[in-house]
This record gives structure tokens, C-alpha cells and sequence, in this order.
């Protein structure tokens, strides 16, 4: 799984940037599988993407068109997806997501994500064997992914801002 | 039109008739400006009335991105702001780093051009489809991040970018900002007053239009370059640790820290405000614009004060500039200002000039209203700057600027602001940094740096500065000579920079942008052939654009010195004591290499 470590993240959504392009050849957050929250109302920066959790919400899908891969990722396969949105419903922190008649989620690239290579801060790194509970977080069906994504990094901030508290205090 | 790079279209707004129209962009006419900046003065000069009120409806207010914005190009997060500026009534135009520029790209629109003036307060939603004027009374008095999280929750998305004005900007201050990404600020010229002017709160965009280059393989190998450069250069970690508040202590060190509003170079309470201190109290993380990997801005926590920054400019125009030792106190002006939407070096210059000239007996507090302030007198500061903000009492008159505002007293009071065009100098006093005061002497938009950023000149590389510029004195910050051909290149780069677009601190201050590279550049992310020489030809071309536009809007030779202090009154302690000015040679020089007149 790719670990964050929001407490070093700068915001520079260089990761996102890469993704794209190591992906698609162009440039937009739209077409990264990891998506940047930048919170200008409290300083927290955070990338989303792919927790590879325990819970596997988006495993739902109801023609199959996900599967999970050797290395715990999601494989999607285009033939087979209908565009039902279930993945995009389920997945509690915006992690997938239905853009432009395809589904955006973390593949790992391949073992050596190229989001972990392109940041220079050490806020995201690679943990081949780690995996992570989403079970006690809010459903959150309503929300759409940009939203659920917000209120995720929101939340996890509150943490790291206590500490910057602390610590100014 | 441009199929790569570019968004290729541009989006008029007629926000009286609420009238909103997309036009293609062609190549023909955006090739030899490139984008960005170069592009903005372009378009002004080709529709704006040059003698329009600068805050009535005929203002053109241009925001453009160039060709390499939001790519993999790092630093490439930069928009500039552009119209007639109501505090100099000449070019006006500002850019500006974090997220906005990135995310106007994937709207596919290149440059968004305002006329008119809403009836009530509206923002602008711009899309991948046009625009839409949403009326927002209820938003009238909001701070930045106020507006900005107001309107992404209203429209339940968090990847809506906003650059917004603050009240500043609604009273039509005349050095009011435009303000993105939280604490992001085109602070210069008054751009957020034109935006006021227009009943615009903010621009909000969203887009999904991707950044497409034409050879992703050779771009990539060229970004990959440009990163290395940045990774490996000699001042990456200083950069990193403090961003450009490392200067105050740097120009502290060669006695040009302006000091009590530029009568000393040298401060004596540097350690109680440096970057070092700032760093090791305040900063709790670092933080970047889009793409970049030098992640020098800072978020600092201090008391209830919380926010991006603070930058050089505004850490010194709010500490020694105005005589305040309290760091604390810059950090609380630094998150006001940037909230209420105000240009820190303009404020902190009307609240110096004002002490100064009180000091001296020049003006005294009758005719200001009854206002007594003195060096470092952080109730008055706060309390002025407050009602600058909201036009108050005598806050609505120190809303026209220092200049304007001195027009009513004497000459000795006149001569006291530091000033060129009426645009406010910045913090960096030019008797020690001759090609920054050549700069500011002639810069097409007033007093300021950003227009060469002739960094080179405190770089100490003698070699470098024969083979560039003919003499080893343009690596001497004392001397005058080379020091035109010094300026006359970094401005070039200087609108590169802003033009394709990429951040001047990266491109130019660390050396890393040339001719070579941006042609590669450019030619492998447009498609569009750029030669280092032809790049060299139409950044010459667009210079001499912007000279012609201010004539047409009154500029004359003359106009092109500095304040008679750093001319006659030579500075009088530390590494720079005295030293004057030559601006008269330096000028001639310049305009020698131009071949003006």
C-alpha cells in the first residue's frame, strides 16, 4: 500500500502531477489516481488515494469489473465496467472515482509508484505488506469523491494540527 | 490554433451586460508573446483606452496563464493579473504562485478578459464551458479563505480554485490585491481596486480540460534537467529553510535592510526578526506552489494568528522598515493583510513615509486627522492599517498611496516617498544593489524588483559576469558598470519566466531558466518551434511593447529615476556606508542597449 504521511506534505501536488502523466501522458488532477486536498482555512495538505484497506467497500461492483491484483491493488478492467458508479459510492475516503467514462484508482504502477519517486519530501512511501482499516470511518455515501476526500484529510488533520499546537503552545 | 501547451481559447466577460463569449486563441498572435505576462500586455495594448478611469467599467482586467503553466514543468504555477493600475495610472500587472494558475489551465482558457462593472457583487465561476456571474451579496466583507471556503462549499467541491479580494479591494484601496490558494497574492498595482471597481468578489475555476505537450518524452528529459538544478543548487537548503525571509538577515549583512523607512541600512534588532527566527519559533511546516520541488513557502502558527508565509517583502515592510522589532506583530499584519486583500510593501511604505515625515516635522498630526504615530507604535500601525482597509477617517485618504497622499503637503514631504510611477519600493535599499535600483528606476510598472531581479549581481561570479556581460564589475553590487546589460537580460528572462510560466524565484534567482532550455521547452510542450534567438528577438519585441504602452499613457523619460535619497544621501553605516546612485549613467546606458529615443 502507499502510506501518507500528511505532517510532511507541502502541498505541491507533485505526486498528482506524475501520476497523470506516467499514466495518460498529460497533466490534470482529474485524470490522477492520487488527488491532493490543499485546506487553506488550517494549513493541512494532504494526498488521497488507494488505502488498499482491509474493507475492500469497492469490491461490491456488480459486474466485476475490479479485481484485486498481487500486490493488493485494484485492477480495473474497462470491457467489463457499465459505469454504475457503485466503486465511486462505496469507497469512504474518494479514493476512486468515474471520470470521463473510465475509473481512476491507485494500480501501484506496476510495484514502483511513480508518486512515491516524484516526492522529494518523504510524505508518501511505499509499503508493499501494510495494510489499513477505512471500518470506523462514516459511510459517507452521500458525498461525492471531492467531497468525501476533503472531509478525510480534514479529519485526519485535526491530529497534526493538535501537535502543532502542542508545540507553539 | 495552438493544439499543444495551450488551452487555446480565451473568455471575454462583459460583466455589465452579462454577456460571456469564447474566441479562439491563435497562433499567429500568441507565438510571439508566448503567454502569460507578455500576452496580458499585449492584449491591454491592443483594447484598452489609455485614457480610461483605471476603476470605471472601460479597465480591461486580463488574468492569463502561458503555455506551460500546470505542466510537469516545475514551478510552472503562475498567473498574472493585468489592467491600467489605479495607483500609478500605467501598466499594471501582478502574477502570483500556488494553485489557481494550474487549475485556470484545465478550464482550456488562456487568458479570461473582464469589461464592465457587474450592478452587485458577483463572483465568477469559469469552467471548462465559459463562465457563469453568480450574485453573492451575502459575501460583501468576506475575508479570503472566508470566500474562498464559502464558495466551495456551496457548490460542493473542494478542487474549486479562488482568487478573491478582500474588503481592501471592495473599498477600492488603490494598492488593494487579488489573493488565491488561501494566502497567494498579486499584490502589486492594485489590481484587487480594479477588481473591486468591477463588483467582482472573486474567480472561481474549475476545469478539466488536461495540459497536453506535444513530445512527452523529450519534455520530460527536459524537466528532469530543470529539476536537477533545483535539487542540486548551492542555495536549496537555505531556500528551503526559510523561503526569501533568509534575505533579512543577507541584506542586513551588506548594510541595505531598509531601516526606519530607508534612512539606515543596517538594523539593529536583525536577530529578534529574522528568517532564522521566524523558522525556529513559528514555522510548524513547509509548504509549495503547484509542481514545485523547492517547497520554499512556510505555515507558521503564532497565537491565534494562523498563515502561509510570511514573504521577505512583507516581513521587512511590517519590522524594520517601519521600526517594529515585535515578529509576533508581523506575523499578525501579515495574515491581516493578506485576509483583507492589501499590498504589504504599499502599506507598510504610507506607514513609514507617514512616521518619517512626522519625525521630521513635516506633517504633523492635525492635518492627518488627529493621527500621532512613531516608529514601531503597533496600536497606531493596527489601527491605521485597519482603517486603510475599510476607508475610514483618515484611512480613506493613506488609501490612495503614499504619492498621491503627499501631493498634499510640501515638497520636503513629497520627495520623502520612496517611490517611482507612484508604485511604492520595495524592501532592498538600491544604494548598496545598483542594478536593483536601475531596475526600479525604470520597471515598466513602478518601483520594483520583479521586472529583472538582477540577483546576479549578489552572486559574487566574476568569471560568469565577463562572459555574460562584458565586465566583472556586473558581479559587484557596488559598481554601476555592466550593470544596464545586466538588467536588460534579466528582464528578458524576467518575462520568460512570467510568460511560459514559472516562478521568477526558481527561474531566475537561481539561474535555471536561459534561452536554451525554455526553447527546448517550449518547442517540445507546444509543438511550436522556438529558437533561443528568436525567444531572444520576441522577449526584445515585448520590452519595448510595454515602453510604447506607457507612453501612451503619459510615462516620459524622466520618469524613468529614483527617489532623490538614494541619489544624494549616502548611507550612513555597515558594509554599503557611503554609497549613492548613479542613475542618471545607468539609465542612459540602458536605454543605449534598448535603442530607445
Amino acid at each position: 500500500m502507499i502510506r501518507v504521511d500528511m505532517s510532511k506534505c507541502t502541498g505541491c501536488r507533485r505526486c498528482e502531477t506524475v501520476c497523470a502523466f506516467f499514466h495518460t501522458g498529460k497533466v490534470s488532477n482529474r485524470l490522477a489516481r492520487i488527488k491532493v486536498v490543499n485546506l487553506y482555512e488550517s494549513g493541512i495538505d494532504g494526498p488521497v488515494v488507494c488505502a488498499q484497506c482491509k474493507e475492500r467497500y469497492c469490491m461490491d461492483c456488480p459486474v466485476n469489473a475490479l479485481t484485486i491484483g498481487s500486490g493488493g491493488q485494484i485492477i480495473y478492467s474497462p470491457t467489463g465496467c457499465v459505469l454504475c458508479g457503485t466503486c465511486e459510492t462505496q469507497c469512504p475516503i474518494g479514493a476512486i472515482e468515474v471520470f470521463n467514462e473510465c475509473v481512476y484508482v491507485c494500480d501501484l504502477c506496476g510495484g514502483r509508484p511513480k508518486c512515491v519517486e516524484a516526492c522529494t519530501e518523504g510524505a508518501i512511501t511505499y509499503d508493499p505488506d501494510g495494510d489499513m482499516s477505512l471500518e470506523s470511518l462514516e459511510k459517507a455515501e452521500k458525498m461525492n469523491p471531492d467531497q468525501k476526500r476533503h472531509n478525510y484529510v480534514r479529519k485526519q488533520g485535526e491530529e497534526l494540527r493538535k501537535t502543532w499546537r502542542g508545540e507553539r503552545a | 490554433m495552438p493544439n499543444y501547451g495551450y488551452g487555446g481559447r480565451i473568455l471575454r466577460i462583459d460583466l455589465a451586460e452579462q454577456n460571456v463569449r469564447t474566441e479562439k486563441l491563435h497562433s499567429s498572435w500568441v507565438k510571439p508573446v508566448v503567454g502569460g505576462r507578455a500576452a496580458n500586455t499585449k492584449r491591454l495594448f491592443e483594447e484598452i483606452d489609455p485614457d480610461c478611469d483605471p476603476l470605471g467599467p472601460d479597465n480591461v482586467l486580463i488574468f492569463g496563464v502561458g503555455p506551460l503553466t500546470g505542466s510537469l514543468l516545475p514551478a510552472s504555477a503562475y498567473y498574472t493579473v493585468t489592467a491600467k493600475s489605479p495607483l500609478t495610472g500605467i501598466l499594471g500587472d501582478s502574477a502570483a504562485g500556488g494553485q489557481f494558475a494550474a487549475e485556470m489551465k484545465l478550464t482550456g482558457f488562456d487568458q479570461i478578459i473582464m469589461t464592465g462593472a457587474a450592478d452587485n457583487l458577483v463572483y465568477v465561476m469559469v469552467t471548462d464551458q465559459g463562465a457563469d456571474m453568480v450574485e453573492c451579496p451575502h459575501y460583501a466583507g468576506k475575508t479570503i479563505v472566508e470566500t474562498t471556503e464559502s464558495i466551495r462549499k456551496d457548490r460542493n467541491d473542494y478542487s474549486i480554485q479562488v482568487a478573491a479580494v478582500g474588503p481592501a479591494g471592495e473599498k477600492c484601496v488603490l494598492y488593494a490585491t487579488i489573493v488565491s490558494s488561501g494566502n497567494r497574492v498579486n499584490g502589486r498595482t492594485g489590481m484587487g481596486a480594479v477588481m473591486g471597481s468591477k463588483k467582482v468578489k472573486a474567480v472561481a475555476v474549475r476545469g478539466s480540460l488536461p495540459v497536453e505537450v506535444k513530445d512527452p518524452l523529450v519534455f520530460l528529459s527536459e524537466v528532469k534537467k530543470v529539476e536537477k538544478t533545483i535539487q542540486n543548487h548551492p542555495e536549496y537548503k537555505k531556500r528551503y529553510h526559510m523561503g526569501t525571509t533568509m534575505l533579512m538577515q543577507d541584506l542586513n549583512n551588506i548594510g541595505i535592510l531598509p531601516t526606519n523607512h530607508f534612512q539606515k541600512g543596517v538594523c539593529k534588532y536583525i536577530d529578534e526578526i529574522s528568517g532564522e527566527r521566524l523558522a525556529a519559533l513559528y514555522k510548524v511546516k513547509n509548504k509549495a506552489c503547484f509542481n514545485c520541488n523547492l517547497h520554499c513557502s512556510r505555515y507558521y502558527i503564532c497565537g491565534d494568528t494562523e498563515a502561509e508565509g510570511p514573504e521577505f517583502e512583507t516581513l521587512c515592510s511590517f519590522t524594520s522598515r517601519i521600526g517594529n522589532y515585535d515578529l509576533e506583530f508581523a506575523l499578525e499584519m501579515n495574515w491581516y493583510l493578506n485576509q483583507m486583500g492589501l499590498d504589504s510593501i504599499s502599506t507598510g511604505e504610507v506607514i513609514g513615509w507617514l512616521i518619517e515625515c512626522q519625525e521630521r516635522g513635516l506633517i504633523c498630526p492635525e492635518e492627518v486627522d488627529g493621527l500621532r504615530i512613531t516608529w514601531g507604535d503597533k496600536d497606531a500601525i493596527r489601527d491605521t492599517v485597519k482603517k486603510i482597509v475599510f476607508r475610514e477617517g483618515i484611512g480613506d485618504t493613506l488609501a490612495n498611496g503614499a504619492t498621491k497622499v503627499s501631493k498634499q503637503f510640501n515638497e520636503k514631504a513629497q520627495h520623502l516617498v520612496m517611490q517611482v510611477k507612484g508604485l511604492d519600493i520595495i524592501c532592498g535599499d538600491p544604494r548598496g544593489i545598483k542594478a536593483y535600483g536601475l531596475t526600479y528606476a525604470v520597471s515598466s510598472r513602478g518601483a520594483d524588483h520583479l521586472r529583472a531581479e538582477p540577483y546576479f549581481e549578489l552572486t559574487n561570479r566574476k568569471q560568469e559576469a565577463v562572459r555574460r556581460f562584458g565586465t566583472e564589475k556586473a558581479a559587484d553590487r557596488l559598481s554601476e558598470e555592466g550593470k544596464a546589460a545586466l538588467v536588460v537580460y534579466s528582464e528578458k528572462i524576467a518575462l520568460l519566466c512570467d510568460s511560459i510560466t514559472m516562478c521568477k524565484n526558481i527561474g531566475l534567482c537561481m539561474d535555471v531558466l536561459n534561452f536554451e532550455n525554455c526553447s527546448a521547452l517550449l518547442t517540445a510542450g507546444t509543438g511550436i518551434a522556438y529558437t533561443p534567438e528568436y525567444l531572444k528577438k520576441i522577449m526584445e519585441d515585448s520590452v519595448d511593447l510595454q515602453h510604447n504602452l506607457n507612453k501612451r499613457f503619459g510615462l516620459q523619460r524622466e520618469d524613468d529615476t529614483l527617489p532623490e535619497r538614494f541619489i544624494k544621501e549616502p548611507l550612513p553605516e555597515g558594509l554599503t556606508k557611503g554609497s549613492t546612485v548613479d542613475i542618471t549613467r545607468m539609465v542612459e546606458e540602458y536605454y543605449k542597449i534598448h535603442r530607445w529615443e
